[in-house]
């Protein structure tokens, strides 16, 4: 298969193609702006304003004295990387990583191919599940923060029907809070679901038709056609909510806020709390860090579903 | 076709242009939006909202302000951000003391008000230390502070524990928690722990050494919490939350306390003077058979109160247009109104040393008992210091505090990791 698409007579354009450059540039100028203004620039600037030291307000100030890099120039990442915090936030995000790709993209996954084979009561299913989905992040922490309550709360509430003694406080208690947290995003995954379902219904029917002649069981299909099929949608959900987590803001700022202790602290959480007490300096290198976990996530999801490679 | 298209376009663009202008020139009202957390349940929007909507009436036609509701813990985390987008509003209350200090004061973000000050004789009535400790070393003054001192103490269900012919100013924490039995006090962890923060304030004011330590870190704040007076009130601190703690301590919001309060489940809060308005009437947040009428107003056992003079209050932000200033500058002088001082005073309590009261004002402060209980419960050997809230760092009275509090009444942190891992934090907040 060639790979020259574009260009004839020795690599050049014809007159006609040449006619049309302008306008191209045209067209792509606007979004080639929004991006370098949106995009480029902040992420530039948060990279830069990393080494320096910076409140947010004056001036930042750089130090550009190699001979002391863990105290000058890379100032603020040694520091984060020497905060209390800094340890359990790291530990926080691989387990809640673990648990988004497997349990979180297991229930949105499972969700998907039920709704896709329409079982009985599937728009009601549709319907109940995609609700928590309009609410935001921040109304979820609160319920939840009611629903975990000690005194009100109904979880307690049913335990103690069991152990009339049991007192969990769960978001400020360990381990209890990082379960407490883990369950205020881990069952909702309707992202997922839709993602996978686009990807079941797309696969061709005669596939399908092609098992059943074969004699190939429900179970069979779904193992042996429909998730291989659907690795794309799968490896993109992985990689949303994996990225989720080391964003993930409101769900412990609104419930623990990072405790007990630093039990529950996340790398956005440093990133806010720096900024409170205007360490803008920290809280960018914070950013630079959370980025290049995002990429590097992006990186190995990319190649361990083979996402570039075509399914069919 | 084509002509019709541009008499309507023309048309409509000068509608548009008519609109804007009429809107300028037939309204004259400055109108401000002004953000605030004294709004709605708040106890500060007692006083605060019939000020604004008082001001409204006074300079109808002329200014208008629209109160913009914000909860009490993110207004000063608000206040920076919209600093640092350079969009702060047209007058701010206080904010971050370390974020004024350090970025404020030092980049000139604020309107001098020595001019205001001189110009309307405003010396007469404000506070002395006040007005020192918001002037710059080059004789600019920050902010205007109401000059109304209200020292902290606490209120006690007189139905739940009675104290017999003496006060707390008599009694011990020791000798109170003795009287007070098996009945609870209202703490909390969530926000910025602000019940609890005032008892351990008191606890370290009675501790060698503790109320100097408090007095000297309101500018400097406290970067190592491994002193022998901490220690020892965080210890005690500690059995108090264990065996007189309400049993939603851990976690509770301010609203949570108080409900602890009055609903009966708990028989103390520690608060300031401002929360009086909520023991008045009923007002759908009494239950379980609470009555106002029942509660007491003290200071705290070991006769401690805490106040700290040392603060800011109304500023006006450098980037305000020049007829918001025109406002924010006709607000404060309203607010230093006679008349609203004494209506300050009546909702939130506290003294005005330099204002000689109106007929007025002692008629209706006699009728508030509980008031003026609370206020004249200090008396000259009171130990008066500033809370623990005003030594700490922003991160640390805000969020670390109430996040270690769960783990040292669990016992799974000790007095002394306690102040260990206050320090640490403490440490890694402060600016290189």
């Amino acid at each position: 298969m060639s790979t020259v698409r574009r260009g004839r007579k020795g690599g050049k354009y014809t007159l006609m193609e040449k006619r049309s450059f302008p306008w191209i540039y045209a067209f792509l100028f606007p979004t080639l702006l929004l991006f370098a203004v949106f995009y480029v620039e902040p992420i530039f600037q948060t990279f830069v304003t990393s080494f320096a030291r910076f409140n947010g307000y004056t001036p930042p100030q750089w130090s550009l004295d190699f001979s002391d890099l863990g105290g000058t120039i890379f100032r603020n990442y040694t520091r984060l990387f020497s905060m209390n915090s800094f340890g359990p936030a790291i530990r926080n995000l691989l387990w809640w990583s673990l648990i988004a790709m497997t349990v979180h993209v297991g229930i949105g996954t499972a969700v998907g191919v039920l709704l896709y084979n329409r079982l009985r009561g599937w728009k009601f299913v549709r319907i109940v599940y995609m609700v928590p989905n309009v609410i935001s992040g921040a109304a979820w922490a609160m319920i939840y923060r009611f629903m975990f309550n000690d005194d009100i709360g109904v979880i307690n509430n049913l335990i103690r029907r069991l152990d009339p003694s049991s007192h969990i406080q769960w978001f400020y208690s360990s381990p209890a809070a990082f379960w407490a947290i883990t369950f205020t995003w881990v069952f909702y995954a309707v992202i997922v679901a839709l993602v996978v379902m686009g990807d079941l219904m797309a696969i061709p029917a005669s596939l399908h038709e092609a098992c059943e002649i074969d004699g190939a069981s429900g179970f069979q299909k779904l193992i042996h056609i429909d998730l291989p099929l659907c690795r794309n949608a799968i490896g993109t959900s992985v990689l949303l909510s994996v990225t989720s987590r080391i964003a993930m803001y409101e769900n412990i700022a609104l419930t623990s806020r990072g405790g007990p202790g630093n039990d529950t602290y996340g790398l956005a959480l440093i990133l806010t709390k720096s900024i409170t007490d205007f360490n803008y300096g920290l809280a960018n290198a914070t950013a630079m860090l959370m980025f290049v976990f995002g990429i590097v996530t992006m990186q190995i999801i990319n190649r361990v579903f083979r996402m570039n490679d075509p399914v069919y | 076709m084509k002509l019709f298209q541009k008499l309507v376009s023309l048309a409509l663009i000068l509608m548009m242009a008519l609109s804007l202008v009429s809107f300028a020139a037939a309204d004259g009202v400055v109108e401000v939006t002004l953000p605030t957390y004294k709004t709605g349940e708040n106890v500060g929007a007692i006083f605060f909202e019939p000020l604004v909507e008082r001001f409204n009436a006074a300079y109808e036609g002329k200014y208008h302000i629209t109160l913009e509701e914000l909860t009490q813990d993110m207004y000063t985390d608000k206040i920076k951000q919209l600093g640092a987008a350079n969009a702060l509003p047209f007058l701010i209350e206080g904010g971050d003391t370390e974020w004024i200090k350090q970025v404020v004061i030092p980049n000139d973000m604020f309107v001098d008000l020595s001019g205001l000050i001189a110009d309307n004789n405003l010396m007469d009535i404000l506070i002395d230390s006040q007005v020192a400790y918001n002037t710059t070393e080059d004789g600019k003054v920050f902010s205007i502070c109401v000059p109304v001192t209200r020292p902290m103490g606490l209120y006690y269900n007189g139905s739940m524990i009675n104290l017999g012919d003496k006060t707390c100013a008599d009694l011990s924490w020791d000798e109170f928690i003795a009287v007070l039995g098996d009945n609870k006090i209202a703490f909390m962890t969530g926000e910025n722990a602000w019940t609890t923060q005032l008892v351990l304030g008191s606890l370290i004011a009675v501790e060698e050494g503790g109320a100097e330590l408090l007095s000297s870190h309101t500018i400097d704040k406290l970067m190592d919490y491994n002193q022998p007076c901490i220690i020892n009130a965080v210890a005690k601190l500690q059995k108090m939350m264990q065996e007189n703690g309400t049993s939603n301590q851990i976690g509770a919001v301010y609203a949570d306390a108080a409900n602890a309060f009055m609903s009966g489940n708990a028989a103390v809060i520690a608060n300031g003077s401002w929360m009086v308005g909520d023991f008045a009437e009923d007002g759908g947040k009494w239950s379980n058979g609470f009555n106002g009428a029942d509660v007491r107003g003290d200071v705290l056992p070991g006769n401690v109160a805490l106040a700290n003079n040392d603060g800011f209050q109304y500023w006006i932000p450098a980037s305000a247009t020049a007829e918001q200033q025109e406002v924010a500058k006709a607000f404060i002088l309203f607010t230093l109104q006679q008349d609203n001082i004494e209506a300050y005073m009546l909702a939130e309590g506290g003294v005005a040393p330099k204002l000689t009261p109106s007929e007025e004002y002692v008629a209706a402060a006699s009728k508030n008992k509980l008031l003026y209980e609370y206020v004249n419960a200090v008396n000259a050997d009171t130990i008066i210091v500033p809370n623990v809230g005003d030594i700490m760092t922003s991160s640390i009275g805000n969020t670390e505090f109430g996040n270690l509090l769960p783990l040292l009444i669990s016992g799974e942190l000790t007095p002394e990791a306690f102040c260990q891992q206050l320090t640490v934090l403490a440490q890694e907040t402060a600016l290189d």
